[in-house]
């Protein structure tokens, strides 16, 4: 924790807060080096943030996340292409008036009717579908969406929800016109964003010009962005080292490689934020020896979290449950409520006591070991921990063996439950319950891989889901996000924490500390060159 | 062969000094052989000569440099280099015999065949041979790999796939030419059954090639493995595999901790060098008509 | 001989023919399809959307079906879609193609140039330390990874120059192109350096032996003259062989010297494609690959004829 304050110290120094004084200058490309070849251009149908750092410059929602706040919250959400907005009393109905004057890309303008065939592309009912509709879930409340003239819509919901503004806020809730087929989006995406698409190499680049028509007058600074696909770490950082770039893609480099560029570079500018995507554990409760419920918590007792930590972060990260633990969460229980939480305590060796102890209760002991595959996808942030996982699981008579599966047939291979234990990663698009709990908990729900159902959990999400008041929201959460722990619904190993490092030159830039997905504008970012 | 013939059931004394006799005509297959029994030994005896499990991770000393307990320092898990190189011998070696002997039967028993029964089986077998050899082999082992799924035996059957062809052409020229010998006539003449002549007659004639091209074999294999690994391919995590000790989560720390990076790629060139050094010597030896 | 050729022919159309067939059926054996990767990238599973995929790109159909369309497609030079960019196929090989094309033959250019004098001077001086230190060069030249190689270039390259050789933006003019693309040809080309030098080093010694060469020694000849025009000339031959089976090795050490450096090359290409299942970029890149190796054996082949009339044809 401390040497955590230090590098917050360290970074709050160096953050150029003072860039603001300074009178932006326009002109200039931003060079930025692209981590992998985007599944395709078009942010509704993907679930990655490689899409949205490349697509969000080039659309506009109707409400976004300050992008200079960088704590998301429903406190920081700013107007974009709504002007303004208002819930109806019975919190049924949210009604927002619309920017006029605003075009596409193309030059079309932009109107309420675009507002509605993004929600109805979103619930499946237009006729120009979506190929994959990753979020569907987030506007499941949604009965429809009603334009009154051009500039105002109104959204209808079955029930209360509150988070709906949130959801609506995310870099991954842009607008969509209706004159754009989703086969054009992805390939050839217009939005009415401050850059204007104009190619993507595969396995190459992706390059964005400015938009002179953008409907912020004045913006964006930057000519364009241009960036370098470079799937390649040690190539990626050396080549932002050697002033090939003038940003490194966001929040991922590593500490190791944080420090390289410090000493290597040391003018440039660092930033270490929470990612908001969480390190888990899935088990299959439908197969022995894990439908026994001590089986599963045996192995969420002997979990060293703190020894995850200091490997993959060098201490650098914070413990949490399913919500993203504070400061960075909003959500997330504080440290002394986390404490009570089993498998959390201090004392990893009474913990794992107590898993041996469930472990021969099992039927398991020092001569009677159980052989465990954990499957995991083949990529290094899921090998890695997955190789520490097996090393912490031998201390409770289980001997793991690590199945490496090829990364595109991941996903299919857990729902069809071809797995023991499984080492996964969950990002979550925005800090909020609702998204959360209903995505990777909720009865039924698609993204739900182990199928965990709780009604009586069930019903207490939607109990916080309809809670106005934060304060006593939180208070709900915290309870549940307990429940889903002492469960083993989905051991949470940690939260990651990754860098984000850019030249001095480079102004403006604010990376956001509770999630990758929103802070992608690029809009007012400007060069001092 | 005439060299295999002449070593007949030698003394001690003789033995050692024919041995001297070929460490003085071919000091680096000599300095090959060395390096590969090291090797041999490392992998057999790993547990005697490391400290550490290769797969034990320690928080305290991630990418620990050289030094103290970790003689070649540590990786980003806190995993100790030198357990993980000298465990890698035992993966190496695995992948190296494993497909090149699997090549090698495979390649044989059709080059053997299709030699010794020509007529149509002989040419449908060479169009497929030829075939398998106008793929460029990783390209062939990639595509392999890909559809078995990445694991130890996956890689060692990939890798040995487009080996067969190699040894099929080899052991299939050797079978025409030794078909036609006085002695398989004669064998012929008195109503031994074809089968049994292939079998007894030409097939340890082919054997000096085969060994010759096996060691050549041996290093390329290995040089595969390690490209396959090292393209995310290959023998996963956590298998202390060389190829994949160079990959990914080590690449990225060149600059921090270049001994991840230089450790198993000087051992993966060491190995192969040795294994080319004794294939060369092996090659002179054995195949006279090779011989410089 | 004409007779000959048109056999020649006809076989290397029947071996094409196989690997379509051969790298069609493996592709659909690899688990997971497009609609896997598809979905797997957005962290989801539903097999209705998931049908939909397959129905849209024609993977519902019987294979042999698929396979017609796509052979009946390339004979008419339509190459298809690929599924990611969903640009048409040759339009995204063809840029890559040549900057392939440039590195294998700057690595080609690379490895003659050292490869045959070094041979030619380890053969003339058989058996001197000379000799020894030339063939243990030769032989490490075969027992480096390249990709190893080419990190190793990067880090000295970086830490002792600042400099960076990957590629990033393309080249703007033919120098910076050369200067690009020398060092990833130069470990690409190390490996051929050293599959040439033993060649030439072996072919050399055994032309060195004949009774014509001792000859022109006898006669008179220059000693550099003997080694060098006469001797070369014959030992040519088996240089050509070696060219033909480089170009299909030369494939190999461009996938990963291409991921090393970056470059965007059909090989990497190709082993991005592999990983996402895109059949369509797949097919067709391998069957130029092997096109390109058929036709180089073809041309090996004929070279051999040509240059040596001691072999007779009819075999």
């Amino acid at each position: 924790m401390t040497r955590l304050f230090c590098l917050a110290v360290a970074i709050a120094m160096a953050a150029p807060s003072i860039a603001h004084a300074q009178q932006p200058k326009s002109g200039g490309i931003l060079k930025m080096y692209h981590r992998e070849n985007p599944p395709s251009m078009s942010i509704h149908e993907e679930a990655t943030y490689s899409v949205n750092v490349s697509s969000m410059p080039i659309f506009s929602n109707l409400v976004i996340y300050d992008q200079h706040k960088a704590q998301n919250s429903v406190e920081t959400i700013v107007p974009e292409l709504a002007t303004s907005w208002q819930w109806s009393a019975d919190g049924k109905a949210l009604t927002f008036k619309l920017r006029e004057g605003v075009k596409w890309h193309d030059g079309k303008p932009f109107t309420a009717a675009d507002v509605k065939c993004t929600f109805e592309m979103l619930a499946g009912t237009s006729q120009n579908r979506f190929r994959k509709n990753p979020r569907k879930d987030w506007f499941v409340n949604v009965t429809d969406v009603t334009p009154k003239g051009d500039f105002e819509v109104t959204f209808n919901l079955s029930r209360p929800q509150p988070a709906l503004l949130a959801m609506l806020a995310s870099g991954y809730t842009p607008i969509y016109a209706c004159h754009v087929t989703a086969a054009a989006q992805r390939t050839n995406p217009i939005g009415t964003g401050p850059f204007k698409f104009v190619e993507l190499k595969q396995n190459e680049s992706i390059k964005l010009v400015k938009n002179p028509d953008y409907w912020k007058k004045g913006l964006p600074y930057l000519d364009g962005i241009e960036y370098t696909i470079l799937p390649n770490r040690s190539t990626a950082i050396l080549g932002f080292v050697a002033g090939k770039f003038d940003i490194t893609f966001p929040t991922e480099v590593s500490i190791p490689l944080l420090k390289d560029v410090k000493s290597q570079k040391a003018d440039a500018v660092c930033v270490l934020e929470q990612t908001n995507v969480a390190t888990n554990l899935i088990i299959n409760r439908e197969s022995a020896p894990f439908d026994n419920v001590d089986v599963r918590r045996a192995v969420a007792l002997s979990l060293d979290r703190k020894s995850f930590v200091q490997i993959m972060f060098e201490g650098n990260s914070d413990l949490g449950g399913a919500m993203l633990p504070p400061p960075s969460g909003v959500w997330g229980m504080p440290p002394e409520e986390l404490k009570t939480v089993i498998g959390y305590g201090d004392d990893v060796k009474k913990n794992r006591d107590e898993a041996r102890k469930l472990m021969e209760k099992a039927g398991f002991g020092p001569n009677k070991r159980l052989a465990l595959k954990v499957s995991t996808r083949n990529l290094a942030v899921y090998r890695d921990p997955a190789v520490i996982l097996i090393d912490q699981l031998k201390d409770i008579y289980i001997d793991g063996e690590l199945d490496v599966i090829e990364s595109g047939i991941w996903f299919a291979k857990v729902a069809r439950k071809e797995y023991q234990v499984g080492l996964n990663l969950t990002g979550a698009g925005i800090d909020d319950p609702d998204q959360t709990f209903y995505e990777n908990f909720g009865c039924g729900s698609e993204r739900n891989y182990t199928n965990y159902c709780n009604k009586d959990l069930q019903a207490q999400f939607d109990a916080q889901s309809q809670e106005k008041d934060v304060a006593k929201r939180k208070k709900l959460v915290w309870e549940i996000d307990k429940k889903l722990q002492e469960d083993v619904a989905r051991p949470i190993l940690y939260h990651a924490r990754q860098g984000t490092c850019w030249a001095p030159y480079v102004k403006n830039v604010t990376i956001m500390s509770n999630s990758s997905y929103n802070g992608h504008r690029y809009e007012d970012v400007w060069m001092d060159k | 062969m005439a060299a295999i013939e002449t070593i007949e059931t030698p003394s001690r004394e003789s033995r050692l000094a024919t041995l001297g006799f070929y460490v003085r005509r071919y000091p680096l297959g000599a300095a090959g052989a060395v390096i590969v029994t090291l090797f041999v030994l490392m992998a057999l005896f790993a547990p005697l000569i490391t400290q550490f499990d290769p797969t034990l991770t320690d928080s305290r000393v991630s990418l620990a440099a050289p030094g103290g307990t970790h003689p070649l320092g540590a990786d980003f898990m806190g995993r100790d280099m030198w357990s993980r190189i000298v465990y890698g011998a035992r993966i190496s070696l695995a992948v190296g015999v494993g497909s090149t002997g699997l090549g090698c039967l495979f390649g044989v028993t059709i080059g053997l065949t299709s030699g010794y029964f020509g007529g149509w089986y002989d040419l449908i077998v060479q169009r497929f041979m030829d075939m398998m050899q106008s793929l460029p082999l990783l390209v062939m082992a990639l595509v392999m790999t890909a559809a078995l799924g990445p694991s130890l035996s996956n890689t060692i059957i990939a890798i040995s796939i487009p080996l067969v062809p190699t040894v099929a052409r080899v052991i299939r020229s050797n079978t025409l030419m030794l078909r036609e010998m006085p002695y398989v006539e004669a064998a012929r003449a008195v109503g031994m059954n074809e089968f049994s002549i292939a079998l007894r007659h030409v097939l340890p004639n082919t054997l000096a090639p085969l060994i010759v091209l096996a060691t050549a074999q041996l290093g390329s294999t290995i040089l595969v493995e390690a490209a396959l690994s090292f393209l995310g391919l290959g023998v996963p995590e956590p298998h202390p595999s060389w190829g994949r000790m160079l990959s990914e989560s080590a690449a990225e720390y060149v600059r921090v901790a270049p001994w991840l990076v230089i450790f198993p790629g000087a051992a993966i060139s060491l190995a192969v060098f040795g294994t080319n050094l004794l294939g060369d010597a092996l090659r002179d030896i054995l195949d006279p008509r090779q011989r410089d | 001989m004409a007779a000959y050729l048109i056999r020649r022919f006809l076989l290397m159309l029947l071996t094409l023919f196989g690997i379509s067939v051969l790298i069609f059926v493996l592709l659909r054996i690899v688990p997971g399809n497009i609609a896997d990767i598809l979905f797997s990238s957005a962290g989801m599973v539903n097999p209705a959307d998931k049908a939909q995929i397959e129905k849209e790109l024609g993977l519902d159909q019987p294979i042999a079906l698929q396979y017609v369309q796509w052979i009946g497609g390339l004979l008419r030079g339509d190459l298809g879609y690929s599924y990611i960019s969903e640009k048409p196929t040759w339009a995204e090989i063809a840029p890559r193609l040549p900057i392939s094309a440039k590195l294998a033959g700057m690595a080609l250019a690379f490895a003659i140039l050292f490869g045959i004098p070094l041979g030619v001077i380890s053969a003339v001086r058989q058996n001197t330390p000379l000799d020894y230190v030339l063939r243990v060069i030769s032989l490490s030249g075969l027992s480096l990874p390249s990709f190893w190689l080419g990190l190793l270039i990067l880090m000295l390259c970086v830490r002792y120059f600042g400099w960076l050789p990957i590629y990033t933006t393309p080249p703007a003019t033919l120098w910076d192109e050369l200067l690009l693309y020398s060092i990833p040809a130069a470990a690409v080309g190390f490996r051929s350096s050293a599959l040439m030098m033993r060649l030439t080093r072996s072919s050399m010694l055994e032309v060195l032996r004949q009774d014509y060469i001792r000859t022109a020694r006898a006669k008179g000849a220059s000693y550099a003259k003997v080694n060098f025009v006469h001797a070369l000339r014959n030992a040519v031959l088996p240089i050509v062989t070696i060219v033909g089976i480089e170009a299909a090795f030369l494939v190999g050490g461009l996938i990963v010297t291409e991921t090393v450096f970056n470059i965007p090359g059909v090989a990497r290409f190709l082993v991005e494609a592999i990983r996402q299942r895109d059949y369509p970029i797949v097919q067709n890149l391998v069957m130029f690959i092997a096109v390109t190796v058929v036709t180089i054996n073809f041309l090996v082949d004929m070279a051999y004829l040509a240059l040596d009339p001691r072999i007779a044809y009819e075999k």
